[in-house]
């Protein structure tokens, strides 16, 4: 068949198999085996055409067939990503000939795209008014595309680049770290010199800001935060302002925690009308349904955590809302759940005594204690309900409730258990009020109320990019550098930020909360030669978050001098001269148990007691630390997210910006130096990336690349109580688990606790079955240990099939004989045979 | 107690339980549910509003087969399979799957239902098409020897006919023709299109790969039961179905696409069919037939690695739901 291809303007000519080995050719510096390489994708893509295709579609083929070979060999990637790259390039700058002409036409783009972006209000004026365009534009270094990953790029390209009507992008990889950068600077001093601080950290990809910031910074519609924290009070006006604040939260791209406790209990009367009321569950399906009626960033959909306190007495419905059979208007298919449990709790789960259950309507308090006030007022409703003063309540061992959440957990992976006093207690800023919940991904703990609605802005350090030229430890100093920057990146958000929702606006002001996160962890780990569950990945994650908290509380505090303290500094932990790592004490006291952890610090540096002194003088913001799950922006800096494991040496990312195969590339560069990689490049798909079971591999590199499912369990817990020592909020700790027995599943949960952790988040059940395999020799019959047709002797007839005689199949249903026809015309494998062959080419 | 059979009072007496891997597969099919009321679709619909006419036609041709070639699946089943097999665990397993072939039945009307087709026509499409017709005709002629009257299946050609039933329906069509319709239809997740049409067919793909692997442990199981089954004309006859099954498909694919889009043509997908048509010839003991390679690299993203979903951007499909609250 000939094809022909359609060109942009709508022009036929026939396809140049040359051309398109030419421009893959281009690609391939500094890559290994460049001419196979061409050969590979050349041949792929030919068999992925169709007569009419698109020029578009054509680039598109060449970097689907690029990505394929990924497998083969990691290399691939970098191919597709350039060849990405330079669709873009031309797409936005035109045609080039040179290098020389692309970095002119590169340069003179930017001033183009911020004007235009301005004159069509996309931009917001301070971006033409405060900056000198051509310094900037001087000073973007192109060459730091070539840093990012094919996800990377996709996801930058995908989700936060800035596009036009017909959805295409306006931006390059550089005009976006600048847009953002700039769109943080417009109250500095010198706009100018603050953006390109900011800029070059960003593209070195040695931090990135949060989701919302990198959609919203500079445009006419800075809504800059990820996370809101709101409670839905038991009344209606306020049940229907929950739902329009949380429409147009989520339309501003930020995730939503929603504590339901204060609403009262199904069959609970109500006094306007002595009739009753229907319990939090339908008011929590309208919430779902809002949320998925909105877009946000024009991708995904709303995104909320319910968070309810396991005393409620409707929290046996709330542990359904996620199965997946049962009443549909009882379920929700889009929010997720959250469970918000007590230390009295936990503390009657392990001495095995009852759990009480009440209507809030009867019990308000419940919801504003914490620590022994909460267990002391517990217990009071304990002994009302035992002599019959409470209208309604129920009880169960408390155990078995445990049981029950654990096993919604492990079947629906909801609700995620979090634990209120542990927050609570160790919090720093609930000066203003009882914090409620944590938010969407865990990492949140923020107080609210009727009239402010938490808020928190987040981004991200990445360790990955902090390491010395040796290899061998980080690069504390650029470390602590980064830190302080990303600081004040995040204060300078909070005044330029623009909130859909009063309340929000003001709590945003008032406690000017951030959140700094880190990615990279499991990556770093390893390149420093560490197994993610070993000691020295303990003590290295201690050392590392010490050294960002103390830094992060640094540059706050210094902040404060220059631009003032939160209005709500007097009266909080921070105003006593306390740190994060000074608040197990409180704990303790009122917990009466010990966190099992040692609570000193690693770093003979640090001066911990001058800089109490300065934190007592006063705070710039409410909260610093939070440890994001990263899904994207850890795509977009090509190294593990926050501070997860690896899921598996090589697996696929199901993401809104597509479906990508991520593989360890630490993990075949060590291979590579073992000489082994071609030989066990398969056996890593067929054993889904579990190095484990591939017997060639050496037992020191099985140590150091465990995959999600075969790292403890426990590692995971000690990671996550390590960093949150350091952490003023929490962190989201993905859990993974291979075991499906409850009770060590339940001790897990328990462990957890013990170990200080303030939260859990999203717990990933290893599959027991998957679907065939495609590109893997898979012979199940083997597998079965059976031989089938195998031993048939070929040549004679069998005994039984000469006494049987003829066949009784009538003669019109018998099935078509199938003569012994050559088999079909097939284009042969080899690249190089393809190259010949005439079908081919 | 002999997989195959005339019904007999102790098959119903499930503790006597001798082929163990049934009673896992049913285990596991079970922790497999799913329903489609799980999967939301409004996405996809704004993918579809942007799918040139070709795509739209390779989805809905494909959806056209898939929705009564479920119920053919299960009139084999409750017709020629059933009624012949002793073990009750298979009878088991087997209830469980026809729930699932309804249940994949549903689904693919389901999404026939929500997207802007016309339903009518697309309804129809499998007794208008002649591809179609004669993929449906080859499965037809089997079961229909296996429910005359005179059918015996304790004879030797009775026992024959089982098995090129049970290769008919299990490895052509669900072990053929099913997985090259999956591979055709995860390529648009692929491109980032229709990603919930495509986690519900992540859902199909499961289930179908536990029918595959109960459908060849039966087949090997029965020959290895029966030697005298094991014969070079028999062999030969079961590789000319699978073979034949292969023909149908590449006159279904060239009606699957007749020009070809982004990625997939013809061809390509024939070439698909072939690699794993020689799978299944290899899987029964017999030698690889066509000797080709997987021009579909790509699945190995789609299917052969374990996939980190985020949770609140796509369905979760790895969830089971058989937890157990304390220990057996």
């Amino acid at each position: 068949m000939d094809i022909f291809v359609t060109k942009r303007d709508g022009g036929r000519e026939p396809f140049n198999a040359n051309r398109i080995n030419q421009s893959i050719e281009r690609v391939c510096f500094g890559l290994a085996d460049p001419v196979g390489k061409v050969v590979q994708v050349g041949t792929d893509t030919r068999f992925m055409l169709y007569d009419g295709i698109t020029t578009e579609e054509l680039d598109q083929a060449t970097i689907n067939a690029a990505l394929q070979n990924v497998p083969q060999d990691p290399e691939y990637e970098k191919i597709a990503t350039r060849l990405l790259l330079k669709t873009l390039y031309k797409r936005i700058l035109g045609d080039y000939e040179t290098g020389e002409i692309l970095l002119i036409k590169h340069r003179e783009g930017f001033g183009r795209y911020i004007r235009f972006g301005v004159e069509a209000k996309i931009l917001d004026a301070r971006m033409v008014a405060l900056f000198d365009l051509n310094k900037l534009s001087a000073l973007m270094d192109m060459s730091r595309d070539d840093i990012l990953t094919y996800a990377g790029l996709s996801t930058l390209e995908d989700r936060y680049m800035i596009k036009d009507k017909k959805l295409d992008s306006l931006e390059l990889p550089q005009y976006f770290w600048m847009r953002v950068a700039m769109g943080l600077s417009y109250h500095e001093k010198n706009p100018v010199e603050a953006a390109i601080r900011f800029y070059d950290r960003m593209s070195r990809l040695e931090y990135v800001a949060g989701g919302s910031t990198n959609i919203g910074a500079g445009t006419t519609r800075p809504a800059l935060s990820n996370c809101f924290l709101l409670e839905i009070h038991d009344d209606v006006e306020h049940i229907a302002k929950s739902v329009s604040d949380i429409l147009k939260l989520s339309k501003a791209s930020g995730g939503i925690g929603a504590s339901i406790t204060k609403l009262r209990a199904s069959g609970s009367p109500l006094s306007s009308n002595n009739t009753t009321s229907s319990g939090p569950t339908p008011f929590a399906k309208i919430i779902d349904t809002a949320i998925r009626a909105i877009q946000r960033g024009g991708k995904k959909t709303g995104a909320l955590c319910f968070y309810m306190e396991n005393w409620h007495i409707d929290f046996p419905e709330y542990l359904t809302w996620k199965h997946n059979a049962g009443d549909d208007y009882m379920r929700m298919r889009t929010a997720n759940t959250s469970v918000f449990l007590s230390d009295e709790f936990m503390k009657r789960v392990e001495n095995r005594e009852d759990w009480y259950m009440f209507d809030p309507k009867d019990t308000p308090d419940l919801n504003e204690l914490y620590g022994e006030e909460f267990s002391n007022r517990y217990v009071e409703y304990v002994k009302m309900a035992e002599e019959g003063k409470l209208r309604v309540f129920k009880k169960m061992p408390a155990e078995e409730q445990f049981r029950q959440i654990l096993v919604s957990l492990e079947t629906t992976s909801h609700p995620w258990l979090t634990w209120k006093d542990t927050i609570n207690l160790r919090a720093l800023n609930n000066n203003t009020g009882t914090i409620h919940m944590s938010n969407l991904c865990t990492e949140i703990c923020l107080p609210q109320n009727r009239d402010s609605i938490a808020v928190c802005n987040l981004a991200s350090l990445n360790l990955a990019t902090h390491l010395n030229p040796d290899g061998r430890d980080m690069d504390w100093k650029k470390l602590a550098e980064t830190v302080h920057l990303a600081i004040r990146h995040l204060d300078n958000l909070i005044d330029i930020n623009e909130l859909p929702v009063p309340e929000a606006i003001k709590s945003d002001r008032e406690n000017r909360a951030v959140g700094l996160g880190v990615m990279g962890l499991a990556d770093v780990v390893e390149k420093l030669g560490f197994a993610y569950d070993s000691d020295e990945a303990y003590v290295f994650t201690d050392r590392v978050f010490e050294w960002i908290s103390f830094h992060a509380i640094e540059e706050s505090a210094a902040l404060a001098q220059s631009r003032g303290s939160y209005t709500h500094f007097h009266g909080s932990g921070w105003s006593r001269g306390m740190v994060p790592v000074d608040t197990f004490a409180n704990l303790e006291k009122q917990s009466r148990r010990a966190v099992k952890i040692d609570k000193g610090g690693t770093h003979a540096a640090l001066d911990w007691k001058s800089l109490r002194e300065k934190v007592r003088a006063g705070m710039r913001n409410a909260t610093l630390l939070a440890v994001a799950p990263n899904a994207n922006i850890g795509l977009v800096a090509g190294t593990t997210p926050g501070i997860d494991p690896r899921f598996a040496q090589m697996f696929s990312r199901s993401k809104i910006s597509g479906k990508y195969l991520e593989i360890n590339t630490n993990l075949v560069t060590d291979l590579k130096k073992a000489g082994i990689w071609e030989q066990v490049r398969e056996k890593i798909v067929e054993t889904q990336g579990d190095i484990e079971k591939i017997p060639e591999i050496s037992a020191d590199i099985k140590a150091r690349y465990k995959s999600a499912f075969t790292v403890s369990p426990y590692a995971f817990i000690e990671v996550a109580a390590r960093a949150q020592k350091w952490v003023d909020q929490a962190l989201s700790r993905n859990m993974y688990l291979e075991t499906r027995d409850i009770e060590e599943i339940m001790d897990i949960y328990m462990e957890a606790w013990r170990r200080g952790l303030k939260t859990t988040y999203y717990l990933h059940m290893k599959p027991r079955h998957t679907a065939e395999q495609s590109t893997i020799k898979v012979n199940k019959g083997k597998e079965m240990g059976k031989t089938g047709f195998s031993s048939v002797k070929w040549g004679a007839p069998s005994e039984a099939e000469r006494s049987e005689g003829s066949s009784p199949v009538p003669e019109q249903n018998k099935p078509e004989p199938v003569a012994s026809a050559p088999a079909p015309k097939v284009c042969p494998v080899d690249p190089q045979l393809r190259l010949q062959c005439d079908s081919c080419q | 107690m002999p997989l195959i059979g005339k019904a007999s009072p102790e098959d119903l007496n499930i503790h006597s339980s001798q082929y163990q891997w049934a009673r896992k597969l049913y285990d596991q099919a079970i922790a497999n549910t799913w329903y489609p009321h799980e999967i939301t679709l409004k996405e996809d619909l704004e993918d579809w509003s942007r799918m040139t006419d070709e795509e739209k036609h390779a989805v809905s041709f494909i959806m056209s087969f898939f929705n009564p070639a479920e119920l053919i699946v299960n009139r084999v089943l409750a017709l020629g399979v059933y009624p012949y097999l002793k073990a009750p665990e298979c009878h088991l397993y087997l209830a469980k799957q026809m729930w699932e072939e309804a249940n994949h039945c549903v689904a693919f009307e389901y999404v026939m239902e929500t997207f802007p087709l016309d339903q009518a026509k697309l309804y129809h499409a499998h007794i208008e098409t002649p591809s179609m017709q004669a993929k449906e005709e080859f499965v037809g002629q089997y079961l229909k020897r296996m429910t005359e009257d005179r059918y015996d299946v304790s004879s030797v050609e009775g026992r024959k006919d089982f098995v090129r039933n049970l290769v008919a329906y299990n490895i052509v069509m669900e072990g053929i023709w099913f997985y090259s319709g999956f591979m055709v239809m995860l390529s648009f997740r692929q491109r980032n299109l229709l990603r919930n049409f495509g986690s519900m067919i992540n859902w199909v793909l499961r289930d179908e790969s536990l029918h595959l692997k109960f459908g060849i442990h039966l087949i090997l199981s029965i020959l290895e039961e029966n030697p005298d089954l094991l014969t070079a004309e028999f062999a030969d006859e079961i590789r000319g179905i699978i073979t034949r099954g292969v023909d149908l498909e590449t006159t279904f694919n060239s009606d699957l696409f007749p020009n070809g889009i982004l990625g997939l043509n013809a061809d390509y997908v024939n070439q698909y069919v072939r690699y794993v048509a020689d799978r299944r010839l290899e899987e029964l003991g017999l030698g690889p037939y066509y000797n080709v390679t997987n021009p579909a690299k790509w699945m190995s993203s789609a299917t052969d690695v374990y996939e980190l979903v985020n949770f609140f951007e796509s369905q979760n499909t790895n969830y089971e739901v058989n937890a157990r609250a304390h220990k057996k």
